[in-house]
């Protein structure tokens, strides 16, 4: 039995990060890319158009990974959540990397049970 | 004196007083280690007292580039294990120390891996993934002039000063 807030990997929801590079940063193994390009935006009635960064690759390494969550703690958009899915294993190094959509699938998490 | 477990002493007196520690009953030498504050190194020793269950932490501060304090192991033999290991870890020179072998490095590793002046050098000749510019810092356009941020561990300048041959970083990756 796994129990639900298993830390079994880390789930991404893309549509939820800025591409602020706070993960990429804090990461202690270095195991998370990220690529993104800003783009403008006109919302009705603005004066000017607004600049929003655009998502355009976020992989982890899990083969680099030491699943310390730092990460997960950092996000200030929760857009990175501990999820008990498991299945990492892979014929190859270059297949422990997972872009978003392998770590979207993880999503929604089912997370840690709350206290009351 | 030992309220708080705690007892903050000058580098003069940190064989007395260890000493003294030992003789009311702080018989158990735990660990001693050090920690890098910059300008300051701190060394901390653990003793207890078998019979009361009580543990002491014995600080003190030392000049972290002249780094010496005399060492317990006179006092308690086992210390000398952990004054070798603080000594090629943290730089710091226990005088009395009889075995004065490195214990864990190589002698010829050169700086003391765990200050904060050591390099992480495996972090200098690969590409940051974090050296990435984020573009979320409220500004219309690019900004060229932002300065380019080092990875965590990396001086300023490292790589200016320590030239590494071009084959080293094709091993590593």
């Amino acid at each position: 039995m796994i129990p639900a807030e298993a830390h079994g990997t880390i789930a991404l929801r893309a549509s939820a990060c800025t591409s602020c590079m706070i993960c990429v940063r804090e990461c202690p193994t270095w195991c998370i890319e990220l690529d993104s390009h800003t783009e403008q935006v006109s919302d009705p009635g603005a004066r000017r158009p607004k600049t929003v960064n655009v998502l355009d690759a976020f992989r982890i390494d899990f083969g680099l990974c030491m699943y310390c969550g730092i990460c997960v703690d950092l996000c200030p958009f929760d857009a990175l959540a501990w999820s008990p899915e498991h299945d990492h294993a892979a014929t190859t190094a270059a297949g422990l990397v997972q872009g978003i959509t392998e770590l979207q699938t993880a999503w929604p998490p089912t997370g840690p049970p709350t206290d009351n | 004196m030992t309220s708080q477990g705690r007892i903050d002493v000058a580098p003069a007196d940190w064989e007395q007083v260890v000493s003294g520690l030992q003789r009311e009953g702080f018989v158990l030498f735990d660990f001693i280690t050090a920690v890098d504050r910059g300008a300051r190194l701190e060394v901390v020793a653990r003793v207890i007292n078998p019979a009361t269950r009580v543990p002491v932490m014995v600080w003190t501060t030392l000049p972290a580039d002249a780094a010496e304090l005399s060492s317990l192991s006179g006092i308690y033999l086992g210390a000398t294990w952990c004054e070798r290991e603080a000594a090629e870890m943290f730089g710091v020179r226990f005088i009395g120390l009889g075995d004065s072998r490195p214990l864990l490095l190589r002698a010829s590793l050169g700086e003391p891996p765990m200050r904060k002046s050591s390099a992480l050098v495996a972090r200098a000749i690969r590409d940051w993934p974090g050296a990435a510019q984020s573009t979320d810092d409220g500004r219309q356009g690019a900004n060229p002039s932002r300065r380019r941020q080092l990875p965590p561990g990396v001086p300023e300048g490292f790589l200016r000063d320590n030239p590494l041959d071009s084959d080293v970083s094709g091993d590593v990756r």
